[in-house]
Parts: structure tokens; C-alpha cells; sequence
């Protein structure tokens, strides 16, 4: 007995610990379902005592009455922006999906072509790639910044897309994968007559599925949360996505505590989709982690 | 013969090949040209020599603030990130529910939006007496903190959230480490007579020096990167790097630099002196490395 107690003692104030890496959770979650004079009552109420929808959809709300205590709820902001906070969400969704999708269809073709092909000064383009990882990617900031404008993609999709296409970690990653994908099988199909074209998508890619799957989320993760970038290619409200919505919502309301509840609202519905991905697929999530080593 | 045979290769490898260039190498040829030219962005860059490097190294007091913020900052926040990341392993390595549920619970931030965390800590810290944080010292009978106003609270506020952030990552990194150690290693040492803390000093701590390596330049590379923390949190009117720069790191001077001075040649300094530190520190720390397995 005495020797199973001793290491539950020793963890304890683990699992103490475990309980508040909660707390900001826990704080964001009741902050946007208090109503405004509950939020900055002193001391704070650990419960909400009157839980409201308010913060999302003010039923009530009505525009030409500005008083003191009457702010909008979250979906009744950004009346500038058609479709407003839902405008963002879309924005999100769909820069991260295309990134997503667009550069693991890229950076797979790229690894096929440089792991299972015979291609003549292969491996100096491999050696650029790795190296160029060494370089932290702000390096790269201003003047992809400058290309952008150029271009005529501030504030566009395709500014967003485009320049965030080139992953070389993806491709990095992917040609480790590959390399213990047996030659023979790929030998084989040649034999067979198939195309190169189509011994990528048929032979290789379904076994690339595991490899596939970590650098999906680690893509998707980094893409929904991307923030800098954004920042500075969208100057016009209607193009931002959630981070950079967020940011505008705290710099324009964040010195007015009352202003906190939507604040938190909107952290919330950002936080949740990759929260709620992570809950569903958390095998997926460690073990791609444990593989690659990426950071989420 | 051999390259038309190679021909569909490198047509696979085009659409990367040209993006790779398009948006990776020539903006990175083009940014080092930039730290030597005064250049804002509108008027063609004129070259400079170094006097970017040298005003920013020798005489910029801003920047000798951010490299000591950053460097106070990444140690702090690296050595508490990675010694409890162990710890968190060690504890919840194990497949019962108990660690599973735990190891969810450390890995959650991970997946949370960076921004709204940010805000969240923001929340937290505010200045008026219904404040969590206020709350809390509150009970121990302290009188209200302006965190976000205090410059000494800034440096330790980041610290604790790249801790709470980050340590349920390391955690991932180290259970799989943990469990790549073979059982046998402890068997043998159990039947020597050597004791948990013997194991753990004398197998687990030696086996795992690759992951910890590996661990410790990941975090450090990533808390040199630190932009969202600083901006969010300590965002003041005008300011970037919170109260009397006290939160200014490297990424958010470039940031100030570049993007609201338009000083875009002296912030490719800044960024190419970005580089160099975190090439520096992860060389030193892999020397260092090497030279304790060869102790």
C-alpha cells in the first residue's frame, strides 16, 4: 500500500496544476456569458450568477441609444463589414483550408520529384530547402511585404494564399516520410507503364496518409492562428481574419472593462473549432507531434 | 536520355520551386540587401555599408532593450518551460485515463488561438480590483496591481504565459522520448538495487539528452520569435513594446521599425540581427551539448 501512495502524493500538486491551466479557460468561458454589471462587480463572481447570450446577440439593443451601460452584442458589431463577425470567421476558414489543401498538394508533388525520381542536381535543391529553414521567416517579412503590394494583393485572398504556399518544412518533412516508402513499389508501378503523375496519386500519396495527416493540422493550426502576417497585408476591415478581428476589437474597446464580455465572446468562437478539432483527433495531433517534432 | 526521363520531375516540382524562390529565397536575398540601403518604401534604397548595423548595435538604446528583454525573457521562460515539460512527463507518461485526461489538459493552450490567450492574460491582468489577478492577491491581503502599467511585471507576466503555453508541448515531445527509453535499462538497474531517483538521475536524465536538446532549441528559437504576447497584451496607444518598452523584444521592434516608422532598411537589420542571435545561441547550446556527452 505504502508503495502505491508515494507517487500519487508526488503528483498532486501536479493535478493542482493540471486545475489551474484551466483557469484562463474557465475565465474567458464565464466572462462572455456575464452581463455587464456582473463583469466589473467587485469581487468578481466565480459563477455567473445570470448567464446571457448578450454578449453574442443583444436582442435589445438598439443603435441610437448610446448610453454608458449599452453595448452591442458581438454579431451586432463591425456594421461596416457585410456579414460582420461571421465575415471574419468565413475569411478564416477559408484562407486556412486552401493554404492547407494548395501546399501539401505542392510540397508532396515536390517530395515524390525529389525522393523517388532521378533527377539531376536534386539533391543541391534539397540542401536549399533545408537551409532555408534556418532563417526565421520574419527575415523574409518586409519584402514579401513589398512583393505583395506590388502585385496588387494587399488586402486580398490571394495575399493571404500565395506567398504562404512556399512551406519548405512541409517538404522537409514529407521527403523523411518518403524515403521509407520502398523504391520497389514505385519500381514496380513503372514497370507496370504507369506515369509518374500517376504513381504520385495512386501509389505513393495513400501511404503518405499518416505524414499527410500531422502536417494538415500543424498547416491548419498555424494558418488559423497566423496573426503578423495578416496584420499587415489587410488595411481594410472587411479582409481580416479572426485573430486580426480580434485584434482590432481589444484596441478599439479593450480600456473600457465593460467592453470585456464581447471581447471574450469573440475569443471564444476563435479559440473553439481547433480546441474542438484537437478534442476529436488528439492521436492525430501527439503523434504527428512525437514525429516531427513541429512546434503547434 | 536521363533528362527526359526527368522531365515530369521537375514539372512536378515547378509549382514549389517557383513559390519557394518567388516568396522564400528572393525576398530573403532581397531583405539582406536592404539592412545595408536606407530605405522607406517609397524612394529607391540608397546603400549604406553597415551604418545600419552599427547605429542599431553600438548606438540604438531601444535595441540594447530588446536584446536584454529577450534575452532575460528566453531564459526565464525556456528553463520553466522545459524543467516542468519533465516533470509533467515523468508524472503523466502512462496510458491510463487519469494521464490521458491530464496530458489533454497540458496541451490544450497549444491548440488555442494565440491571439485569444493573449487576450485572455490580458483579462486577467487588468488593473482594476475585479481582475482575477487582483482578486488573488487580494486574498493574501495585497493592495490592487497595475500589471499591465507596471514595467517590472511585464517581463514575469510574459514568462508565466509562454509557460502555461508551452510546457503541455515539451510534455508531448518528452513522453515519446520517455518511452523510447527500453524497459530493460530499468530492470537491470532495479535489480543493482538503484532506487526511482537513481533511475531517474542515472538512466532516464542521459537517454533523454537528445530530446531535451532538441526541446530546449525548439522553445528557444520559438520565445526569441515572440510577437503576439507583447502586442496584444501590453498594447498601449502608441506604443509597441508595452510601458516604457519594458515588453519590447526583438520581433515587436522590427515590427515598430518596419511596418509604423517605414524604416524598412534598419528593420531588415533588425531582422537579419534576429538571425544571427538565434544562430548563435543554437549553435552554443548544441556545442554545449556535446561537450557534456563527452563529460
Amino acid at each position: 500500500m505504502r508503495r502505491n501512495l508515494w507517487p500519487t502524493i508526488a503528483r498532486l500538486p501536479l493535478y493542482l496544476f493540471g486545475l489551474t491551466m484551466l483557469v484562463p479557460f474557465y475565465w474567458m468561458v464565464t466572462a462572455a456569458f456575464k452581463p455587464v454589471p456582473e463583469l466589473t462587480k467587485n469581487p468578481p463572481s466565480f459563477v455567473p450568477t445570470d448567464p446571457t447570450l448578450d454578449a453574442f446577440y443583444e436582442p435589445g439593443y438598439d443603435p441610437d441609444q448610446r448610453g454608458e451601460q449599452i453595448v452591442s452584442g458581438l454579431f451586432q458589431r463591425f456594421t461596416d463589414v457585410p456579414g460582420g463577425f461571421g465575415r471574419f470567421m468565413f475569411n478564416s476558414l477559408v484562407v486556412a483550408t486552401s493554404i492547407t489543401v494548395l501546399s501539401l498538394l505542392l510540397a508532396s508533388l515536390a517530395a515524390y520529384a525529389l525522393t523517388k525520381m532521378d533527377l539531376p542536381g536534386k539533391r543541391f535543391i534539397f540542401v536549399v530547402i533545408v537551409a532555408s529553414m534556418m532563417v526565421p521567416w520574419q527575415v523574409s517579412l518586409i519584402p514579401n511585404y513589398l512583393i505583395v503590394r506590388n502585385l496588387g494583393w494587399l488586402n486580398s485572398y490571394e495575399g493571404y494564399i500565395i506567398p504562404a504556399l512556399a512551406k519548405a518544412f512541409v517538404v522537409f518533412f514529407l521527403v523523411q516520410y518518403m524515403r521509407s516508402i520502398p523504391d520497389d513499389l514505385v519500381h514496380a508501378a513503372r514497370v507496370d507503364g504507369a506515369g509518374e503523375w500517376r504513381i504520385w496519386w495512386r501509389v505513393v500519396m495513400p501511404l503518405m496518409r499518416p505524414a499527410l495527416a500531422a502536417m494538415a493540422i500543424f498547416v491548419v493550426l498555424n494558418e488559423w492562428n497566423n496573426f503578423l502576417w495578416p496584420l499587415i497585408i489587410v488595411q481594410s476591415d472587411d479582409m481580416a481574419n479572426l485573430p486580426v478581428a480580434l485584434s482590432r476589437l481589444n484596441a478599439s474597446n479593450a480600456f473600457n472593462p465593460q467592453h470585456m464580455a464581447v471581447i471574450m465572446a469573440a475569443s471564444l468562437l476563435t479559440s473553439l473549432p481547433t480546441v474542438i478539432v484537437f478534442l476529436f483527433f488528439q492521436k492525430h495531433f501527439t503523434r504527428g507531434i512525437a514525429l516531427s517534432g513541429i512546434k503547434g | 536520355m536521363r533528362l527526359r526521363r526527368a522531365l515530369p520531375g521537375y514539372l512536378m516540382l515547378l509549382p514549389f520551386a517557383v513559390l519557394f524562390v518567388g516568396f522564400l529565397v528572393w525576398p530573403l536575398a532581397n531583405s539582406l540587401y536592404f539592412a545595408f540601403t536606407n530605405y522607406n518604401g517609397v524612394k529607391a534604397p540608397s546603400f549604406v555599408g553597415f551604418d545600419n548595423f552599427q547605429r542599431l548595435w553600438f548606438e540604438d538604446e531601444r535595441f540594447r532593450k530588446a536584446i536584454v528583454n529577450s534575452f532575460v525573457y528566453v531564459a526565464a521562460a525556456v528553463t520553466l518551460t522545459t524543467g516542468l515539460a519533465l516533470a509533467l512527463a515523468v508524472a503523466f507518461r502512462g496510458t491510463s485515463w487519469r494521464d490521458r485526461i491530464m496530458r489533454t489538459l497540458f496541451f490544450l493552450p497549444a491548440v488555442t488561438s494565440t491571439i485569444a490567450v493573449a487576450l485572455i492574460w490580458r483579462w486577467i491582468f487588468s488593473g482594476e480590483d475585479f481582475g482575477l489577478a487582483n482578486t488573488v492577491v487580494g486574498w493574501f491581503g495585497a493592495e490592487p496591481v497595475q500589471w499591465l502599467a507596471t514595467p517590472h511585471w511585464t517581463i514575469p507576466i510574459l514568462v508565466l504565459m509562454a509557460v502555461w503555453g508551452g510546457c503541455g508541448y515539451g510534455m508531448v515531445i518528452f513522453v515519446a522520448g520517455l518511452n523510447a527509453i527500453p524497459e530493460e535499462h530499468y530492470e537491470s538497474a532495479r535489480l543493482d538495487g538503484a532506487n526511482s531517483w537513481q533511475q531517474f538521475w542515472y538512466i532516464t536524465l542521459p537517454q533523454l539528452k537528445p530530446v531535451t536538446t532538441y526541446v530546449v532549441i525548439t522553445s528557444l528559437i520559438s520565445a526569441f520569435q515572440i510577437f503576439e504576447a507583447v502586442y496584444i497584451v501590453f498594447r498601449a496607444v502608441s506604443t509597441v513594446g508595452g510601458v516604457q518598452d519594458s515588453g519590447l523584444m526583438l520581433v515587436p521592434y522590427l515590427y515598430d521599425m518596419g511596418f509604423t516608422k517605414f524604416q524598412l532598411g534598419y528593420a531588415s537589420a533588425i531582422a537579419w540581427s534576429l538571425f544571427i542571435i538565434i544562430f548563435i545561441v543554437s549553435m552554443i547550446q548544441l556545442r554545449v551539448t556535446r561537450a557534456l556527452r563527452e563529460l
